[in-house]
């Protein structure tokens, strides 16, 4: 075996014998690199298991909604050439008993021309069989796993109209397409269409999935044929088409239907695991400067006993290299082990299946070059620069500050005796190096821009979903299927028990048409009472309804977005049905998560669909005042369930206020939990760096620290300056971190509330989170100069001295 | 102690030969027979409060194999031109000349690779690796110049420790052992490469006076085996050893006064 050289033997000894100072490198080097990895691992995992999944299974280009139709509809849709696939599917609303909560939860059930054969959106079976009869149903995996029931097991199911079906549980099948109980509280079940007509329903269809022939992944070529086939056959067979849409939130045709949010949150990931990287590459300069100016001595003797340059430079870039290889060990593993995690989560929530957890080759190989060149490239300016020094400087002047620090300590004498203020001492100390203070200012002003990003995108969320709470202020509402007398309705309502204001809306489904023939996209119309106490609008222009509006509209934002010409003022022409009126837009009001939507009074409701007297929503609330707490809403929803059900109106399950935004939250705080870590992670880097820099001042300090002991500072002393040095930089991070917060949070902010919501931002400043920081960054700015103070306290006049 | 008479140059002398006289025929043979000659070296430093001048004009020639202790009191330039001869620092004008290599038109990086083949150097504080142990502070002035193969280094570096007397620390970090100890390892270093001459600023100045004796016992026979040894001092005790003292006061070199 060669013999090992002693320049190398030296590095490692080095890295040994400075563990503290190695693990910090390590640690950050690893942070960054795992963040990468994480991130880039988790976003091709997804990518590569819920994609292909989705693709797997012919999904459907376009979904068009249509009044109810049987099987010949679908063929001669299916014998269009545009089209390559048309399957009819029919979805009734209803409920199902969860035993283990005892109580009802929502279910489509979902019926198709042959339960062994589907052909677009393809569901996979997992379990049993597909082979359904009359009496069985099949189970999406995800509803069958809360409702806590396997194959052969029996479910209870209510219908609209409130009569219970005992099935037995035939097969449990994975379904990609649909949007997952975990996610929505909302069960899936597959059933002949003989079940349904056994549960009293009539044995039609109304919907559409299609697979479009040419271009599957054309946007406007998959909304044009749409339209053909509603145009050419659909319409002229006597059907009424309700809707033609791409499914999914937002995405384009052959796009899972959560592909931009899925795509928002890995953009916010991949900003994160970019300022991970920075911060590390920044932590890792600080802490080779810190090394190089320890071993300024050491240099100067290694090129006394006949080492050049470029051999230092070697010796200082290997050992930047071995920590890298000790810090990408770490971080592979720690970035599967991330990857694992989020991956798991979105697994769960997305309902797909990972197919094999390995860090894929690609993102082994990023983190390698990543990992091996990033330091080595960024700690090479001060490596360049610790070793430009000459030997004379490096043997005989280290550990003098260069400038003026004669008068410096002259001057600090002077203060001592005057019994100065440490404060002010710490102060000229903390602003003597400015460029290192600069870094650590930067380090941790990041780490708390982003700190209180997180809780200002938290507060916005809030804000956001407050904003759209206002447009339901109701305490309960409960839907009529097929609509009821408004009196009736609204008597039935007033009779339960606490219930003080009860409101009747009705909805249906138009088009805006264009002076050129065209048609807008389906807009949802609602009628409403002109005084309704149960929506508090926010209004972006213009007014709300009033009393006598005849033709009269008020519009909302989503609308301006596909029909921009709008304003305050504008004449549209509506067509629901058959029926065509001219309105007035008289406001604008902002999005509320509801799609396009036109707002008119109750009476001119009945006149344009010709449902006279009819509602097909009553919202109602206890007090006129306010809206209720939770308990009341929960109560007031189950007698006004009672009583619907006993009135023969509905058996359908109401809405509470309260449990649209339960619903809300809880997605948002997962990601939220994932961007708080994130910030953690960068407090802690934070602090590594403030750490680092203080122990470099300590050290540039030991002669002036000697001079002060030599005069006779005690322990105590000397540790307080250090700590409130390093908290005066915590101080102005802080300060720095609060500026950059708003910035910051707006983008941060703007970023989660579009990949969450799909909708603008309504920005709020939390200035709890800065309170916070504040503590944090104080408790930082202590701990990080902790040991720093306590070696400048063990620090021995004599030790001083020969340190010259 | 006899001390000997001043040249025309300022050059003061004890020993068997004289030289550094403006004799032409002189300078030849001074010239042929020095290993170093230091030629109106000047050199001042920058401060605050204006320029220090260190050394104002010094000249004076080392023949090889030559034992000179350069002597004087605190502030006088000792350091100053010990520093300029071994390549640590340039002079403001004025030559070094080292076997005919003018040290003081070389690059820092030269004077670097020059060191590591021709002088050893010894510093008052040792100036020991912390991290390494004796054995590797010697090595790595091997391992620096490559002068030796690889596979010699340990073996001639424990060759070294023990010819000056502390091989059985050579594992030990230098914090372990002495101060006299760590100056013996500084020596050895010194002698790593195998350099011709060896320069020492106060090697023994932070020893007490039994370790110093023995420091300069080692300079002694390291001159007898045919180095050219240079040591720094203000002490008249450690001159003594010396072939030949050159006295040094106020940055020039004049004849030894008695305080
Ligand atoms: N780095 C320096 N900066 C300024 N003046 C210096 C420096 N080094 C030495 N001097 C001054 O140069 C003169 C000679 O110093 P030095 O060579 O160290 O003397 P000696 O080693 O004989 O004690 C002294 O006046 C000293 O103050
Ligand atoms: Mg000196």
């Amino acid at each position: 075996m060669t013999e090992l050289r002693t320049r190398w033997i030296k590095i490692l000894k080095d890295i040994w014998q400075n563990k503290s100072r190695s693990a910090l490198v390590i640690l950050s080097i690893a942070v960054g690199i795992a963040a990468v990895g994480m991130i880039n691992a988790a976003k091709l995992i997804v990518e590569r298991d819920l994609y292909r999944a989705y693709q797997a299974g012919s999904p459907a280009s376009l979904e068009i909604y249509v009044s109810p139709f049987d099987k010949e509809l679908a063929g001669a849709v299916e014998s269009m050439r545009e089209v390559e696939k048309a399957e009819p599917r029919r979805a009734v609303d209803a409920l199902i008993y969860r035993r283990s909560k005892e109580k009802w939860e929502d279910i489509t059930l979902v019926a198709v021309p042959n339960l062994n054969a589907v052909e677009v959106s393809k569901f996979v079976l997992v379990k049993g069989s597909t082979n359904a009869t009359t009496r069985s149903i099949l189970l999406e995996r995800q509803s069958a796993e809360a409702m806590g029931v396997g194959v052969g097991d029996k479910v209870v199911i209510r219908m609209p109209d409130d009569r219970q079906y005992t099935l037995q549980v035939a097969g449990i099948v994975h379904d990609v397409y649909i949007q997952p109980f975990n996610l929505m509280n909302e069960a899936t079940g597959y059933v002949r269409m003989e079940t349904l007509q056994w549960m009293g329903e009539v044995p039609y269809y109304n919907k559409l999935n299609l697979v479009v022939a040419q271009k599957p992944y054309d946007r406007a070529h998959v909304l044009e044929v749409g339209h053909t086939v509603r145009d050419r056959v659909i319409e002229p067979a006597g059907f009424q088409v309700f809707r033609v849409q791409i499914p999914g939130v937002g995405s384009d045709p052959g796009q899972h239907w959560a592909h931009n949010q899925i795509q928002g949150f890995l953009l916010i990931l991949q900003i994160m695991g970019v300022m991970a990287i920075l911060l590390s590459a920044g932590l890792i300069v600080n802490t080779i400067s810190a090394v190089l100016m320890q071993q300024i001595r050491q240099i100067g003797i290694l090129r006394a006993v006949g080492g050049v340059r470029v051999q230092l430079i070697l010796m200082y870039l290997v050992y930047v290299l071995i920590l890298s290889v000790v810090a990408l060990l770490l971080a592979l593993p720690l970035g599967w082990l991330g990857a694992w995690g989020i991956s798991s989560l979105a697994a769960r929530f997305l309902n797909f299946d990972i197919t094999e957890m390995l860090l894929p080759s690609r993102v082994i190989l990023w983190q390698v070059a990543l990992g091996l060149f990033m330091p080595a490239l960024v700690a090479l300016y001060p490596i360049l620069e610790g070793t430009r020094i000459s030997v004379y400087n490096a043997v005989y002047q280290s550990g003098i500050g260069t400038e003026h620090k004669e008068d410096g300590v002259r001057r600090l004498l002077m203060k001592l005796k005057g019994v100065s203020p440490p404060v002010l001492l710490s102060l000229r100390n903390t602003f003597r190096r400015k460029s290192r203070l600069v870094f650590t200012l930067v380090t941790l002003t990041l780490a708390g821009a982003m700190f209180i990003s997180v809780f200002s995108t938290r507060a916005s969320l809030t804000q956001q979903i407050q904003d759209i709470g206002r447009y339901f202020t109701f305490d309960v509402a409960l839907s009529v299927p097929g609509g009821t007398g408004k009196l009736t309705a609204v008597r039935e309502a007033l009779r339960v028990p606490g219930v003080e204001v009860a409101e009747g809306w009705a909805n249906a489904n138009g088009v805006i048409l264009h002076d050129d023939g065209g048609e807008s996209k389906a807009i949802e119309v609602v009628g409403i009472p002109y005084d309704a106490i149960t929506i508090d609008p926010v209004l972006l222009a213009g007014r709300w309804l009033q009393k006598g509006d005849a033709q009269y509209i008020v519009v909302n934002d989503d609308l301006l977005e596909s029909e921009s010409g709008l304003s305050v003022g504008s004449h549209v022409r509506l067509k629901v049905g058959d029926v065509e009126r001219w309105y007035t837009v008289v406001g604008i009001a902002s999005k509320h998560l509801s799609g396009p939507r036109v707002y008119m009074s109750i009476q001119e409701f009945w006149r344009l669909t010709g449902r006279h007297n009819q509602v097909d929503v009553i919202r109602v609330r206890a007090s006129a005042a306010r809206n209720s707490d939770v308990i009341t809403q929960n109560a007031i929803a189950a007698a006004l369930e009672e009583r619907y059900k006993n009135a023969g109106l509905s058996s359908l399950k109401s809405t509470t206020r309260n449990a649209i935004f339960a619903d809300f939250t809880q997605v948002f705080d997962i990601i939220l939990i994932v961007l708080v870590i994130m910030a953690v992670v960068l407090s802690i880097v934070g602090g590594l760096g403030l750490s680092g820099v203080m122990g470099l001042n300590v050290l540039e300090r030991t002669r002036e620290i000697g001079v002060l002991r030599a005069i006779g500072a005690s322990n105590a002393s000397i540790f307080k300056l250090v700590i409130v040095e390093g908290v005066t930089v915590a101080l102005m991070s802080w300060a720095s971190g609060a500026v950059l917060s708003v910035p910051s949070g707006l983008a941060l902010a703007a970023a989660v509330i579009h990949a969450v919501l799909r909708a603008d931002l309504n920005f709020r400043y939390s200035y709890v989170g800065l309170a916070i920081w504040l503590a944090i960054v104080v408790l930082i700015g202590i701990f990080s100069s902790l040991a720093p103070a306590r070696s400048a306290a063990r620090l021995t006049v004599r030790e001083v001295l020969e340190y010259e | 102690m006899k001390l000997a008479s001043l040249n025309a140059d300022g050059v003061y002398i004890i020993g068997r030969l004289e030289f550094g006289e403006r004799n032409c025929g002189l300078c030849i043979i001074n010239w042929l027979m020095c290993i170093l000659e230091v030629q109106d070296v000047e050199k001042s430093y920058k401060t605050a409060a204006g320029f220090t001048p260190a050394l104002a004009g010094v000249s004076f020639g080392v023949k090889q194999g030559e034992f000179v202790a350069i002597y004087g009191k605190s502030g006088a330039g000792k350091s100053t031109l010990i520093n300029l001869i071994s390549g640590i620092d340039c002079p403001d004008s004025g030559q070094i000349i080292f076997n005919g290599v003018s040290i003081n038109r070389l690059s820092e990086d030269e004077r670097s690779r020059w060191r590591g083949k021709n002088l050893g150097v010894v510093f008052q504080f040792f100036q020991l690796l912390p991290t390494l142990n004796l054995i590797e502070n010697i090595t790595i002035a091997m391992d620096l110049s490559d002068a030796l193969p690889l596979s010699e280094h340990r073996g001639r570096a424990y060759q070294l420790l023990e010819q000056v007397g502390i091989a059985d620390h050579a594992l030990k970090p230098p914090s372990k052992i002495s101060g006299g100890q760590q100056q013996r390892v500084a020596i050895a270093r010194a002698l790593a490469n195998d350099p011709p001459m060896i320069a020492a600023d106060e090697p023994t100045g932070n020893l007490d006076s039994k370790t110093r004796d023995g420091i300069m016992e080692i300079f002694s026979s390291l001159a007898k085996s045919g180095k050219t040894i240079l040591v720094v001092t203000h002490d008249k005790e450690i001159a003594s050893w010396a072939d030949r003292v050159v006295y040094l006061k106020d940055g020039r070199i004049t004849e030894f006064q008695e305080e």
